[in-house]
C-alpha cells in the first residue's frame, strides 16, 4: 500500500483508475479502513473515474497518534495528500466521521471539490449524539474495544442482515480488533471534546452537495441530515429505503448506483441542488432512481386523514321499572 | 506495524494443536516480560514527589499487573523443555534491555526522561500485545488459560487509561511532535518483538 509522509506521520492510501480521470475520494468511517472501498473502485474505474481511498490517522495502516490528534487535522491532512499526489480538485463522499471531516474540507478546502456526498453524518452533536458518545466513549475505556465493535453492529446495520451473516461476524469482528487500536479510536472519540458545531459555516460550501441518510437510522437519524439540508442552498437530500446507518456496507449496490447518477449531473452540468427531498429506487436497475419524497420525510409515521364519524346510533330509551306497590 | 497474517498462522497453528503446554509457555513467557517490566518501573516511581492523585492509579497498575502475572504463572500448563525457555528470552530481550535502560541508576523515581519513557513503553505494551486474535473459534472457553487471556487482555484497555492520561497531559517542555516520536519509537519496539513472537507461536 503506498504511503505519503504528512509531518510525522505515514498516511497510507489507495489510488485506482488512470491518470488524468476525474477522482472521487472517499472517507471512512470510526472503525473502517480503505479496503472498505475496493468495491467502489471495482465501480468506478470502468465508468471513467479514479478513486482514492486512505486510512485516516488513527486507522488502519496509517499512523495512530497516541498523544493528540485535532478533528481539524484530518482535513488539512486531505487537502496535504491531495497536494502530494497532483490532484486539483476531486468529488468528496464521506460517511460518518468521514462525512464530518469531508463538510470540514468542503468549508475550509471547498475550492478543491467538484461535489461533495455527506452520508450517515452530522454537522453539529445533538443532545442525542452526545449522549450516545459519551457512552461509546466509556465503554471503550472501561470495557474495551471489542464492546465497542459489539455495540456498533447492531447500531450500523440491520437486523436482516445481521441475521444474514451471523457466522462471519466473529471474523469480522477479529480483523476489525487487528486492524485497530483501541487507543487510537479513544483519541479520534476525544478530539469531539473541542467539536465546535460546523452549522454556521455550512453555508460557505457551494458545491454540488447530495446528502444521504439511511431510512432507518437511529444512529444518525433525520434531525441531523436536516440540519446540513436546510444549511446547505446546494443540496439535495436522498433517502434510502429501508437502510441504517452503515448502507454503504449493507448495501453497496444501491449506493453506488446513486453516488454515479449524482456524479453524472454533476459532470453534464444537469444538476439542481434546491435543497429538495428525494427517495432512493431500492432497485439499482430501476430507469427512474431518484423518487420524490410525497410526505414529511421528518416523520417515521404517515398519518391519513380520518374518516368521517358516523352518528350514534339513538340510545333506547331505558324500560321503566315498575313501582312496586 | 503488525502483520495480520501473524495473527491468522498462529491461530490456524493453535486451532490444529489446542493450547498445549508448548503454547502457553511461549504465550505466559512474553506476557510475563513485559508485565514484570511495566511491575518493576510502576514499583519503582510510585514514591515519586508530586504524583498526588496520579499515585492511586500507579499503585492500582502495580497491582494489577502482579495479578495478571500470577494469574497467568498459575492457570499455565507449563513445558518442561528448557530449550523453549531459552528460545522465549531471546525473543524478548529486547523488551527486557529497555526495562533495563529505564530501570538504570538513578532509576525513573529521580529520572524524568526514564520517568516518561517507562510511561510509554508501559504504553506500547499494553496498546500493541494483543492475544485475543489468536484464540481460536474452537477454543473451549471455559478453558481456565484461555479465560485468564481474556480477563487479561480486557484488564490492558482499562490500564492503558493511566498510560494514556498521563501521556496527554504530563508537564514537560517537550514539543508534541518529539513526544509522538518518542512513543512511535517504543511502539515499533514493541511490534518488532511481537511480530518475532507470533512467527514463534505459530511454528512448529
Amino acid at each position: 500500500m503506498p504511503t505519503i509522509q504528512f509531518g510525522h506521520h505515514q498516511v497510507h492510501y489507495e489510488l485506482a483508475g488512470p491518470p488524468g480521470k476525474p477522482v472521487i475520494t472517499f472517507l471512512n468511517g470510526l472503525t473502517q479502513n480503505a479496503n472498505l472501498w475496493k468495491s467502489y473502485a471495482e465501480y468506478f474505474v470502468p465508468r471513467g473515474y479514479r478513486v482514492l481511498a486512505y486510512d485516516m490517522l488513527g486507522q488502519g495502516r496509517s499512523s495512530k497518534p497516541v498523544i493528540d490528534i485535532k478533528l481539524a487535522t484530518h482535513a488539512d491532512m486531505l487537502d496535504n495528500l491531495l497536494g502530494q499526489l497532483k490532484i486539483e480538485k476531486t468529488h468528496l463522499t464521506g460517511i460518518s466521521f468521514g462525512g464530518i471531516i469531508a463538510l470540514d474540507f468542503a468549508i475550509r478546502y471547498g475550492q478543491r471539490l467538484h461535489s461533495l456526498t455527506a452520508m450517515s453524518t452530522f454537522a453539529e452533536q445533538t443532545p442525542q449524539l452526545e449522549l450516545l458518545g459519551a457512552v461509546m466513549l466509556q465503554g471503550l475505556a472501561e470495557v474495551g474495544l471489542p464492546y465497542l465493535q459489539s455495540m456498533l453492529y447492531p447500531m450500523n446495520m440491520s437486523s436482516a442482515w445481521i441475521a444474514a451473516n451471523r457466522e462471519r461476524i466473529p471474523a469480522m469482528k477479529r480483523a476489525g480488533y487487528i486492524g485497530n487500536d483501541g487507543y487510537a479510536m479513544q483519541n479520534l472519540m476525544e478530539s469531539f471534546v473541542e467539536f465546535k458545531p460546523l452549522t454556521p459555516e455550512l453555508h460557505k460550501i457551494k458545491v454540488p452537495t447530495l446528502i444521504m441518510n439511511g431510512e432507518f437510522d437511529f444512529f444518525t437519524p433525520r434531525e441531523c441530515h436536516e440540519v446540513i439540508r436546510s444549511q446547505i442552498k446546494n443540496s439535495r437530500l436522498l433517502i434510502i429505503q429501508r437502510a441504517y446507518h452503515a448502507f454503504t456496507l449493507e448495501m453497496p449496490a444501491v449506493t453506488m448506483r446513486q453516488l454515479e447518477v449524482f456524479l453524472d449531473q454533476v459532470t453534464a452540468g444537469t444538476w439542481q441542488g434546491n435543497q429538495s427531498v428525494w427517495v432512493a429506487a431500492d432497485d439499482p436497475a430501476a430507469e427512474t432512481q431518484w423518487l420524490p419524497c410525497a410526505s414529511d420525510w421528518m416523520r417515521a409515521i404517515q398519518i391519513g386523514t380520518p374518516e368521517p364519524v358516523a352518528p350514534a346510533p339513538a340510545r333506547r330509551k331505558a324500560p321503566t321499572r315498575k313501582k312496586t306497590p | 506495524m503488525i502483520d495480520p497474517a501473524l495473527y491468522d498462522q498462529a491461530r490456524d497453528r493453535i486451532a490444529a494443536s489446542g493450547f498445549t503446554p508448548e503454547i502457553q509457555t511461549r504465550i505466559t513467557l512474553l506476557l510475563c516480560t513485559a508485565k514484570n517490566g511495566n511491575l518493576m518501573f510502576h514499583s519503582g516511581v510510585q514514591w515519586m514527589q508530586s504524583l498526588n492523585v496520579v499515585q492511586q492509579f500507579i499503585l492500582s497498575q502495580y497491582s494489577r499487573e502482579l495479578e495478571a502475572v500470577t494469574l497467568l504463572s498459575r492457570t499455565t500448563q507449563w513445558s518442561k523443555d528448557p530449550a523453549l525457555a531459552m528460545e522465549g528470552s531471546r525473543i524478548v530481550a529486547p523488551l527486557m534491555l529497555a526495562w533495563g535502560q529505564i530501570m538504570m541508576p538513578p532509576g525513573p523515581m529521580m529520572n524524568p526522561q526514564a520517568a516518561y519513557r517507562g510511561i510509554s513503553l508501559g504504553h506500547a505494551q499494553l496498546a500493541r500485545i494483543r492475544l485475543l486474535p489468536v484464540i481460536p473459534d474452537n477454543a473451549d472457553p471455559l478453558n481456565p488459560f484461555v479465560v485468564a487471556l481474556q480477563r487479561i487482555e480486557q484488564e490492558n484497555g482499562r490500564m492503558l487509561q493511566t498510560q494514556i492520561r498521563l501521556l496527554k497531559n504530563i508537564g514537560t517542555e517537550i514539543p508534541i511532535e518529539e513526544r509522538e516520536a518518542l512513543v512511535e519509537q517504543d511502539q515499533e519496539l514493541v511490534d518488532g518483538v511481537f511480530n518475532e513472537f507470533l512467527r514463534w507461536l505459530a511454528a512448529p
